[in-house]
């Protein structure tokens, strides 16, 4: 049941202009909680499942995260529609991953009050995507696109920065649920430390050891765990031209890899073809969109495990 | 009764000389009192909105030009300020910074790039269609509805800056996403567009035909590992759509981009107090003003003017009313005739000055009754006849 309510991003509004609330482009999409119908529950709308992910357990019951992307798609190339624009627009607090992701967001209107960016606390630590196509063109002077490598959750050090900042904007909108929010911090991060820990303890031995990845998405886990890695731009669900093998084939001969990490299952044929030359497949699903079975953390504990074939190390 | 009937009869057939008379005496009683009521209405009308307006940042340079252009989206376009600057505010925690970019229209009507919480700041409405959703789309004030004759699904296009600038702004062809209610503010004679498609118009943002496809060979001067080098022939869209909004994009940094204005909403004196204490030096680039100030010493020039203009009203005011008494005088003494006939007729000297009184009552009365409904008339049309006057 959705509530008309204030508008509660622009509480400093309120103060200054009584009355705005009635004209907010959006209303409040908080809604009425289950336990006391009095009291109302704030939305939180988030752009992938690692922000869900971090929101809901940071929020601790006390929020509700909403996540619209469509199951089948990467929420990091997808685009909405005006629709659900307008319920990102009533959300009480939208959190973005930055870095670059989700590059819809540049293309609609969102009230900036409500944004917050949660990597921007370390946004001098992010790094560019070696193999993104740069151009320059136009009348007023050259310019180029240089890519942001934007899964920044894939090295956990930085995703604790993340669910600390997620933290930090519920304490800031909603002070009064401190306690929860807190008490959800601390068990986040005690799992994303173990899941640090334990994946630096499977990379230990990697040394120089060249892998493949079959898209550019793993800087990050690369520059946390120092992995020796290059990328193809190889869908899983679809075979590689005969320009995608031959690039391929230029990198391995430079850079003789025996895995590569793939964000879903590969075909088969895809499979087969890389075995022939050389290289066995693993996933290593980055869980940009919500799983179909378990969460965050069970997906990073396969991806953890998946490691472990990859480098043959730990315990 | 009689009387009254001879006197209307004798303004009546003296139609000219009674009109004259009457449009004097209008004009001795309209020019200061109307005078007044614009000027009153004008302050008024000026003060409620820079009321409304907290505090105002924006590059260095005429706080006036700052004030009008952002409250009112006239005057001259002030120098421009960075994005960081909103930036900056919200970090600081003292106040709501809402952005403006006002440079650019559309057939006559500024349009004002801001962000979504403009609208709720100005109590605007929603009255048709929805509200910014996606980029390249506009809302639209009453008052530009109404005269361009736009609605919700409708298109506005942007109006180039100069003809001559070939190599300059594009025209954007903006989808009317929905129509603001009457607001009876400059905010109804306005577009308004989110910031980016702003930029959009601007040319920092852009979408173009995808180089790496081979549709663009004849536009790629270069392609060097993954860099592509395109020419300037490279097309460019003049209309966001669901078919190439994924090519919009930015270049460089946006808290380089430009504003004309930041409208700071701080939550309370002591917020606005330290917001305004960090601006103080000389060496900052940007300024902060309180409309209201801004305003007041525009007012203070206009009522100085004021003054003189009712001083001058009142002499040529007082100057007419000589000339009205002397034409009455005048009058009198050319119908000595007719008194001595109305006389000889049976007519009293009470019946007599009764005719001659009523004729410049009924002047009198007739004057100032047309002075009143100018007045009102002034009083109702004050609001759109000042913002034509100043062509804000």
């Amino acid at each position: 049941m959705r509530v008309q309510g204030c508008w509660a991003g622009v509480v400093l509004l309120g103060v200054a202009c009584g009355g705005a609330e009635e004209a907010a482009p959006g209303s409040s999409a908080a809604t009425v909680s289950a336990e006391d119908p009095s009291a109302t529950v704030p939305v939180v709308y988030v752009v992938n499942y690692p922000l869900a992910y971090m929101a809901e357990r940071v929020g601790n019951g006390r929020v509700q995260v909403e996540f619209p992307a469509p199951d089948d798609l990467d929420p990091a190339m997808w685009s909405p529609g005006p629709e659900i624009v307008t319920a990102f627009q009533a959300a009480d607090l939208i959190l973005l991953n930055g870095a670059g992701y989700a590059g819809w967001v540049s293309r609609v209107s969102l009230p900036e009050g409500k944004l917050v960016d949660t990597s921007a606390g370390f946004a001098d630590r992010y790094l560019t995507v070696d193999e993104a196509v740069t151009h320059s063109h136009g009348p007023e002077g050259e310019h180029s696109h240089e890519a942001t490598a934007f899964t920044t959750w894939l090295d956990p050090t930085l995703a604790l920065e993340q669910a600390r900042a997620v933290h930090a904007a519920l304490v800031d909108h909603w002070p009064e649920n401190r306690t929860a929010f807190d008490e959800g911090l601390e068990a986040l991060e005690a799992d994303l430390t173990a899941l640090d820990a334990q994946q630096a303890q499977l990379t230990a031995n990697a040394g120089e050891q060249p892998i493949m990845a079959s898209h550019p998405v793993y800087q990050y886990l690369a520059g946390r765990y120092g992995l020796n890695l290059r990328s193809v731009h190889f869908e899983p669900g679809e075979m590689p031209d005969v320009a995608g093998w031959r690039q391929l084939a230029d990198i391995l001969s430079e850079h003789p890899a025996e895995w590569m990490l793939w964000e879903g299952e590969p075909q088969p044929g895809v499979r087969d073809r890389l075995r022939e030359m050389g290289v066995e497949s693993v996933v290593y699903d980055p869980a940009g969109n919500r799983p179909e079975e378990g969460d965050y953390l069970t997906v990073m504990g396969a991806n953890a495990e998946n490691l472990r074939t990859v480098f043959g190390s730990g315990t | 009764m009689q009387s009254f009937y001879l006197a209307w009869r004798y303004l009546a057939y003296h139609r000219l000389k009674t009109a004259i008379l009457v449009t004097a005496v209008t004009l001795i009683v309209y020019l200061p009192v109307g005078l007044r009521v614009l000027v009153d209405q004008s302050s008024e009308q000026l003060t409620a909105r820079a009321d409304a307006t907290p505090l105002l940042v924006g590059a260095r340079g005429s706080p006036l030009e700052l004030v009008l252009n952002s409250l009112y989206f006239g005057s001259d376009v002030p120098a421009q300020t960075r994005y960081a600057a909103v930036a900056e505010i919200r970090e600081s925690g003292l106040a709501l910074p809402i952005p403006l970019y006002t440079r650019f229209n559309a057939r006559g009507y500024p349009i004002v790039g801001s962000s979504l919480e403009y609208l709720a700041f100005r109590e605007l409405r929603v009255e048709q269609g929805r509200s910014l959703a996606m980029l390249g789309e506009c809302l639209v004030g009453a008052r530009v509805a109404a005269a361009l004759g736009v609605g919700p699904g409708d298109y506005v296009i942007s109006s180039p800056e100069s003809v001559f600038d070939l190599a300059g702004v594009y025209p954007l062809r903006m989808r009317v996403a929905g129509v603001l209610g009457f607001s009876d503010s400059p905010d109804d004679d306005a577009i308004f567009v989110d910031l980016k498609t702003a930029w959009v118009i601007a040319g920092l943002g852009h979408g173009h035909q995808d180089l790496s496809q081979p549709e663009a060979v004849g536009q790629v001067l270069s392609r060097e590992g993954n860099e592509v080098v395109a020419n300037a022939s490279v097309q460019q869209f003049n209309e966001v759509t669901e078919g190439n909004i994924d090519s919009f994009h930015f270049h460089g940094d946006l808290s380089d981009y430009p504003l004309t204005a930041v409208v700071v909403v701080p939550p309370d004196e002591r917020a606005s107090a330290l917001l305004q204490g960090r601006y103080q030096s000389d060496e900052q680039a940007v300024q902060i003003v309180r409309p209201r100030e801004v305003m007041d010493e525009l007012l203070g020039t206009i009522l100085t003017v004021q003054k003189f203009v009712v001083a001058g009203a009142v002499i040529v005011g007082g100057a007419t009313l000589a000339s009205v008494i002397l034409v009455f005088l005048l009058s009198l003494r050319l119908r000595a005739r007719e008194r001595q006939t109305l006389f000889k007729i049976g007519g009293s000297r009470a019946s007599v000055g009764l005719i001659m009184g009523s004729e410049i009552l009924a002047v009198l009365i007739i004057g100032v009754v047309s002075a009143g409904v100018l007045t009102m008339l002034t009083s109702r049309f004050a609001s759109a006849a000042i913002r034509a006057l100043i062509g804000l």
